[in-house]
Parts: C-alpha cells; structure tokens; sequence
C-alpha cells in the first residue's frame, strides 16, 4: 500500500492564553511551543500501522518554512519513509481549499492507494483541505475515520457520528481519509531516534517548483479570507467566585445546596 | 434573488436539532436579503419529515431516491450541487457535523466552515468562525460571488422563533447517478456501559488540566462527596483514562444536568455544546478559558489549590 | 538491536553470581512481578532480547538502587534496567503517560505539561533574585518542575525562600528560564532528552556565571552532582546548605514544634548520596521536636514508589502501596509529623495518609516547612 500523509505544524494552545497581532491578522507567535497537529499524529501512526500490516511506503507532506523539517522527522522516526516540503512565501493566507489546491499540484503526479489527512487543525480548524483534496483529484473520500479496515481494492472504514454513534462506509481506493483521534495510540518520537534522522533528505519544492503561478495561491487565489482576528466576548454573565480555596469552597457548596442538592 | 438554501440534515428518521437553528438563522437572512427560505430535504420514504418543516420554510424541495436512504456524502454532493445551479440560491446552509463535514469540500463556490455568525448585505457574505481551540474569533470575508455555502456550528444559533413559512412541499424527481464507488453499510449504536451520565442530575467533570491519570481519583472523591457522577471530556477519553461513557461531548454523550461543575476543562465547543441547560461551575487557571463563556460561576485559579479544599469541606459538613 | 556494546559487555554482567541479594532487598518484588536477577540473567544468557523487552513489569522500578548498592559484586543491576528503557524510548515503545510526560519536558521544559511562563508564578509575591532578568547571586536556588508547579510543594518553595532570607543567603532563582533537571527523563530511558536537558542547563549555568547550586529536590541534587560532570559548578541538597547555616549560627529558632517527628530518608539523597547525617543534624536542631527513627532507615529506607518516571506510570504492580507500609510504620513509632526531603516521597506519603484515612493522626512535612515555621 503505498500512502501519502498530510501533516501540519500547529501551535500549542492548550493551556496557553492567545494573544492577537497588532495587525489583527494573525495571533502572537512569542512563547507559544509548536507541535505536530494532534489528529495528524493519530494519521501518521495509522499509516505507518498500515504500511506494517500491508507493505508499501509511506510519504509525508507538509506546508511551511523550515521549522516544519521537525514535524517531518517525527513522520521518519515513525515509520515514514519519504518528506516532501512545500514551501513559498506566497502560500501565505492560503484558505483550505487553496492549501488543497497545492497538495494537489504535488500528489497529482504521485503513486498512491490512501491519502491521509487530520480530520481538523487545532490552529484553524478547517476541516475542509482532506475533502477538498478528494474532489481535485476526482477520487472518494470519508472524514472523521476511526477505524479502517482494508479488503480488496476497498477500505472499509468507521467513522465517528455524534453521541458516540458510528457509521460504517465501503469506499474504493485510491481514496483520501481524513482521521479523528483516539483511532490508535501514537507513539512517542526519542530526541536520539530524531537525531538518526536528521540528515534525511527531506524534498523542498516552491511555486515554481510546483508549476504554479502566484495568482493561484495565497489571498489572491483563495475565495475566503481573514478580515481581523478578534477575542471573543464573554457573552454570558458570569459570577466570578473568589480565588481564595477556603472562600471558593464555601461558595460551591453554597450553590451546591441551592441548585442541586448534597447527598 | 436572495434565496436562501437549507440543507435539511436528518438520521435513522429523525430531523436534527441543527436543522431547526440552521432554518431559524436562514428566516434572519432571508428577510434581510429579500429572498426565500427553502429547506432541501433529501433521502427516503421522508414525507413525513417534509411535513414538519412546511412553517419553518417557504418551501421544502424534497428529493426522494432509494438512493438516498442513507447518507452518503457523493451523492448529496451531486444532488445539491443539481439543486443550486437550478434555484441559484444566495446562501446554502450546511449543519459542522459529521454529516456537514462530508460535503465541505465542494470546490463550485465559495464556502467556509464552522460558523457561528452570518451576515448577508448585499449579496456579500461576511463570517464569523472560532480559530485556536476556541481562543479566537476570525471575521472572514469572501471573495465576491453569486453564491456562496457555509457550514454551520451546532449550539449556536436558537432553535426556537418565529415560524412564518409558506410551506409549499415540492416533490422533485432528479435523476441518481449509481455511487459505485462509496457504500453505506450500517450504524453502530454506542455500547451501553454501566454508567450513564445523561441521568445524573449532577456531574463533575474533568478535562485535561488534570494532568495526570492518578489526579482522577481526587476527582472521583469530589464527585461521590457531591452526590454526582463522574464526567469528563474528550482528551480522557483519548488517553484511555476514562472509559467513553462518561465522555461529555459532540462525539461522546449529551447531558441535561441541574449542576455541572467542569474542573481544568479549557471548554472547547464540541465539549460545552452537549451541556443543555443547568448550571455550570468552571474551575480553570486560565482567565481566557472559552469554558469562562458559558460558566454561569467561575473559578480562576488552580483547580489542584481549589479541589482538595473544597473536598475538605464537604466531609466536614458530612461528618458534622 | 543493541548495536555498539552489549548490554553484557558493558555491565560486566558475566560477572554476576546470580546471589539474589539484589531482588530480595528490591522494594517492589513484594508487589510487582518484577525479578531484577531474573532479569540480569535473562540479559546475559538469551542472544535476543525483544521478549524481555516486551515485561511491562520493567516499568515498575523506581530506580532507588538498593540492588546496586546490595550487590557483592558491584555490579549495577538498576543500570542495566534503565538502559533496557532506553532502548524501548528510542524506538519509542514507552508506556502512553512517559511518552506524554517526556513530550511536555521537551515542549515545554516540565513533564507536567504547565506552561513555561507560569512556571515563578508561586514567588511573584515574594522579593526575590532573577537571574533571567539580569540579577546576580551567589547560589541558585534550583526550584525543580513540581515544586514550581504543584501546589502543595509550593509551600515547600516558600518555605525555603524564607529560611534563606531570613538567615540572609545570597540566592537567586532562574525564573522561567529553569527547566526540568532531567533525573526522571534519563530514568524513563530517554537518553537523548536527557542529553539535551542537561547541555542546556549547564549552558544555563555558565551563563549566568553560577557556581553554587542548592535544590528542593533530591532527585535535581542526585543528578546535578552525579549526571551533568561539570566543574564550574557545585550542586548541594538543601538540607546539607541548611544544615551548614544552622552551625554557623546563621540560622536560628525562635519557635518550638513538640511533636514526634520521624524522617523518611530518601532513596536519591540517602542511599544513592550518602547524605543521612544532615537532615536529622537539622531536625534535632528544632527546639520541641522529639526526634526518632524508622527501624529501616538511611540505606534500608523504603523507596515511596516516586523514583524511577513512576509518578507517570500507572504500575502493574498490586498490593498495599508503601507509602502506606510507611505511615503504619510511623504511626507504630509513636510519630506525628513524618518529616521528608524530597518532593515526590511528600507526595506519595500524603497520597497514603489520605487513602488511609489517617490525616488526623500524622502530618507530612518537608524538612524546611518545619524549619521556616520554627524560625
């Protein structure tokens, strides 16, 4: 089975409070720890898991400045067997659908029987670029996979519907998954397994290495852009309760007997 | 002129609660752009759901195939696509759900995703959608177009307002291509477990911030002492630390609680979207914590200085 | 598999007589299914090492030492144990908790996942010496990650800032700038995170021109002095630098604690360095304090179960905790206060107060909490 993976580099959020640019474009980047996106993590392991099962290889593709090299190492130490890097200043203010656009430029040429992608970025959160991806190519796709189960010439595969329902689709290959987490547990990347690899050449193609003009990418070419960025309003009145623990705690327990009850 | 389309999202015979805010929101752009409220209903053996949208819509355009008795995204793809270069609406709305999702990747017109507010002036869309696990507002803007399609976030809009629709139900017979290449096969309802939260009148539920898998304990403890039920959200579950019954969230359960007191959750939609009614307490560190937007209390300090306090107390008042 | 060196030649392990005095003196056999004879032998005998490889037991050491130290060949059984987790972290086959915990290390600089800007938000209240924003001072006081963040240990912070000011030490902290010592990291295997850790810190160190740092921590102490093999700096666990205060007068009381206090010594300030006379020089140095010892203490201390990554491992093994084997044990003596000089023993002994039920009947302490309250 020969597979490709998207990748992204992603900001941490979790935890960390997000400050917008003076431009209102783009948040502050300062103090924020970069990591591979979270379902993306999921989708490497499956492919890898795949490539275990079935044979074949494994090529991972990223968008960004060299900074992305990192999260494409983590892709071989995986068990990836190619990285392919696009980079060009013009990509930048690409919208999904443009971001496919150049995905596709790339795969279009290659041989392949899976795309994989994250179900969705914790930066922007799209989740459009795998199923947008599907329809420049021409071939089927399904989201929120997981669970994949490959027969002959078809996947069957599960994907995740609310309350915890699942929905199970035939789909025929080649054709592009986009994956949810909890699918499979990651495993970790070692700072030493890291080091083995990072001499590996990781292919860098621009624009122009792309055949593709600059009017195609970034805001230009994109149908939707981002006016400003803005925090969103506390749109609820919420009581704040003191800080202090032993205040707090009598607060809770206060609300506890008025709204709910104590056993 | 201003139409505005509806994707009428429905399952294993029932319309889902995205489609009621979806029409409610389309009537809003619809009245200030002049046009139409249709409501496109697709699938099989569904006149009776048709029925029930006739005073939410001007019209109901019911597409009926064998085909379509159960979802599958190619082949609403197709058929939607049939259906706006036809009535050539302004605006088509689509549920952010894992239906929604399966459509989003149309590349006819312009179209963004995960919205949670709309405005249509003049034929001009402008968006508003959340970017950083909720941390941030975008306003985006769109290339200018006779057409555009958005996919809608659930929870956001109120399912309850005017009904003012016409209501003329049109049966259209389209013709279905054969998807050969992308097959339903069936729905897997989730395993019953021994806990079932969406009863509990009180949850306390725990999210990342606890770090780490033996922290869950103290959680327990609190819960018991509360005379709730332990809950948690998706990143838990992930980590296999709790089991997916307990799992508060888009993909996990929906709850009804009197009280839900949410400790070192950061509040990602898909979590506090399934919290319908009650009250919620939020224990956070973080002063930005999306979950201080739909807390009615809020805690801003560490929930590891809060918890083991509050715990205290409560065997106080249970031993005195 | 093993590449350069095997496992075998590099621990000398044909020299091992297979005695058993290392596994009938390691503190989890009792509990855990693993048998570190067993497993020394299984090492030099079996050319193929992946089925031991596979024991999720490995993961329940706590790398206390006490096989090392027990063996009459001087063999180190507890290293042979580490290098086969380091192995399994290379190729990234660690428990799903370690690899989140050496994830959030090399993100963020603490395996708690806390973000790196709050990790001096327990002292902004308190007047203290930066070294990251430019101030000078004779010693670091190196905090560590979980007295930085967990906030029971951060009383323990606090309480040492105000035992140094008091007694007038020239001090400062890195702030934000300080990142986890890497004692744990190098014990969950991760060699190379470890190595990395460790380059920065002491370029760290160099930087700020510091050449003597005191700890909260007896695992940063062990590791600093015995890991990073670095001149320009000396590393001393604070009990040895409070200690030393204490004789030179620098340090006194002004307030008695009558209680019965016994003392857990810890495995990486004890046995694995040797410093047991200090801790119990300070305590008796408290007026009130009636001071008595475990039965097993100073090399035969029993390990909390802290050591080793296993504050993020979920143990296979089973049984009583002995934590709560050593509160029955105080409480037994007569003692009120369990007194201690490492983090994780605190929280393992206050974790088994509170399953026991027994939080009316012993207290557990830091050292220094007692100190800055008699002070």
């Amino acid at each position: 089975m020969d597979i490709i993976v998207c990748v992204k580099r992603v900001p941490d959020t979790a935890g960390a409070t997000i400050e917008i640019a003076d431009d209102a474009r783009r948040i502050r980047e300062d103090g924020l720890v970069f990591d591979m996106n979270d379902c993306d993590k999921y989708a490497v392991e499956e492919a890898v898991g795949l490539k275990k099962k079935y044979g074949g290889s494994v090529t991972a593709i990223a968008l960004g400045t060299e900074d992305v090299e990192d999260i494409l190492r983590m892709c071989f130490v995986t068990g990836c067997d190619e990285g392919i890097r696009l980079t060009d200043k013009a990509f930048q203010g690409s919208d999904a659908v443009t971001i496919a656009r150049i995905l596709h430029r790339l795969i279009q040429s290659m041989k392949f029987d899976l795309i994989l992608t994250g179900a969705q970025a914790t930066d922007d959160g799209y989740g459009q670029v795998g199923s947008a991806l599907a329809e420049l190519m021409g071939i089927s796709h399904a989201t929120l996979v997981i669970g994949i189960e490959i027969l002959d010439g078809k996947a069957r595969v599960h994907r995740e519907l609310e309350g915890g329902m699942e929905e199970v689709v035939e789909i025929r290959l080649p054709a592009v998954l986009t994956i949810q987490t909890g699918i499979n547990i990651p495993r970790y990347v070692s700072i030493r397994a890291l080091m083995k690899v990072a001499q590996k050449e990781i292919k860098v193609l621009d624009l122009k290495g792309l055949g593709m003009r600059e009017e195609e990418v970034g805001e230009s070419g994109s149908n939707t852009s981002i006016e400003r960025l803005f925090l969103p309003p506390l749109t609820k009145e919420m009581e704040i309760l003191p800080s202090d623990p032993g205040e707090a705690a009598t607060r809770v327990v206060k609300i506890l007997k008025d709204k709910g009850g104590l056993v | 002129m201003g139409r505005i389309f509806v994707l009428i999202e429905h399952r294993k015979g029932a319309i889902r609660d995205i489609t009621w805010e979806m029409l409610i929101k389309g009537r809003e752009l619809a009245l200030r752009s002049g046009g139409e409220l249709t409501a496109l209903l697709l699938g099989y053996q569904i006149r009776n759901l048709a029925e029930k949208l006739v005073q939410r819509a001007d019209e109901v355009l019911v597409v009926e195939d064998e085909k379509l008795s159960n979802f599958n995204g190619e082949i609403y793809q197709r058929v939607l696509s049939k259906l706006i270069s036809e009535y050539k609406p302004a605006l088509t709305l689509i549920g952010h759900t894992s239906f929604g999702m399966e459509l989003a990747g149309q590349l006819e017109l312009p179209i963004t995703t995960d919205c949670i507010d709309l405005c249509l002036e003049n034929g001009a869309l402008k968006a508003v959608r959340q970017m950083y696990t909720g941390k941030v507002n975008a306003e985006i803007s769109f290339i200018g177009a006779p057409s555009y399609i958005v996919t809608v976030r659930p929870d956001v809009f109120p399912a309850e307002g005017q009904q003012t629709g016409r209501g003329e139900i049109k049966y259209l017979s389209l013709p279905i291509e054969e998807i050969k290449y992308k097959k339903f096969i069936e729905y897997i309802e989730p395993a019953v477990g021994e806990v079932d939260i969406t009863r509990a009148d009180i949850l306390v539920s725990v999210g990342q911030g606890i770090g780490d898998k033996k922290n869950i304990s103290m959680i327990a403890e609190l819960s018991e002492l509360m005379g709730g039920v332990l809950a948690c959200s998706r990143p838990i579950v992930d980590k296999k630390w709790l089991p997916k019954e307990r799992q508060v969230g888009l993909s996990g359960k929906t709850v009804k609680p009197k009280l839900y007191l949410a400790i070192g959750i950061s509040g990602a939609f898909q979590h506090i979207s399934q919290i319908k009614g009650g009250h919620i307490i939020a224990i956070n560190k973080d002063p930005r914590a999306p979950i201080f937007g739909v807390a009615d209390y809020g805690i801003v300090e560490d929930l590891f200085k809060i918890v083991p306090v509050l715990t205290s107390k409560l065997k106080e008042i249970k031993a005195g | 598999m093993d590449g350069e060196q095997s496992l075998t030649e590099k621990y000398e392990l044909f020299g091992c007589i297979q005695c058993g005095r290392c596994s009938a003196g390691c503190p989890i056999s009792l509990n855990s299914a693993l048998n570190i004879r067993k497993l020394i032998r299984e090492v030099t005998v079996h050319q193929v090492l992946e089925p031991i490889y596979e024991q999720g037991e490995l993961w329940d050491c706590t790398t206390c030492s006490i096989c090392s130290l027990r063996c009459p060949r001087g063999l180190k059984p507890h290293e042979v144990l580490i290098s086969i987790r380091s192995i399994l972290a290379e190729e990234g086959n660690v428990p799903a908790t370690v690899r989140d915990a050496l994830e959030e290390t090399f993100k963020h600089g603490n395996p708690y996942g806390q973000i790196r800007s709050k990790r001096f938000e327990w002292a902004t209240d308190l007047k203290i010496k930066n070294f990251s924003q430019g101030d000078r001072a004779e010693i670091l006081y190196f905090v560590g990650c979980a007295p930085s963040y967990d906030p029971r240990l951060q009383e323990v912070s606090r309480a040492l800032v105000k035992t140094f000011t008091q007694a007038e030490v020239n001090f400062g902290i890195l702030g934000n700038e300080e990142n986890c010592c890497g004692n744990e990291i190098r014990r969950m295997g991760e060699e190379g995170l470890f190595e990395m850790l460790r380059a920065d810190n002491i370029k760290l160190f160099h930087n700020h021109e510091i050449r003597h740092i005191v700890t909260t921590s007896s695992h940063c102490y062990n590791t600093f002095k015995n890991e990073y093999k670095d001149d320009s700096f000396k590393a001393e666990h604070y009990t040895i630098f409070v200690a030393e205060l204490i004789q030179k007068g620098k340090l006194s009381f002004s307030k008695e604690i009558k209680k019965v206090v016994t003392y857990q010594d810890p495995c990486f300030l004890g046995k694995q360095n040797g410093v047991y006379e200090e801790p119990r020089f300070i305590l008796r140095s408290i007026p009130g304090i009636t001071f008595v010892d475990f039965e097993r203490c100073r090399e035969r201390s029993l390990c909390c179960e802290g050591g080793g990554g296993r504050m993020w491992i979920d143990a296979s093994d089973s049984g009583q905790r002995l934590g709560e084997v050593r509160i029955r044990e105080a409480i037994a003596l007569g003692a009120e206060i369990i007194a201690t000089a490492c983090p994780f023993c605190l929280l393992n002994l206050e974790d088994a107060v509170t399953t026991i039920g027994l939080a009316d009947k012993i207290q557990v302490r830091d050292i220094i909490e007692l100190v800055a309250e008699a002070i």
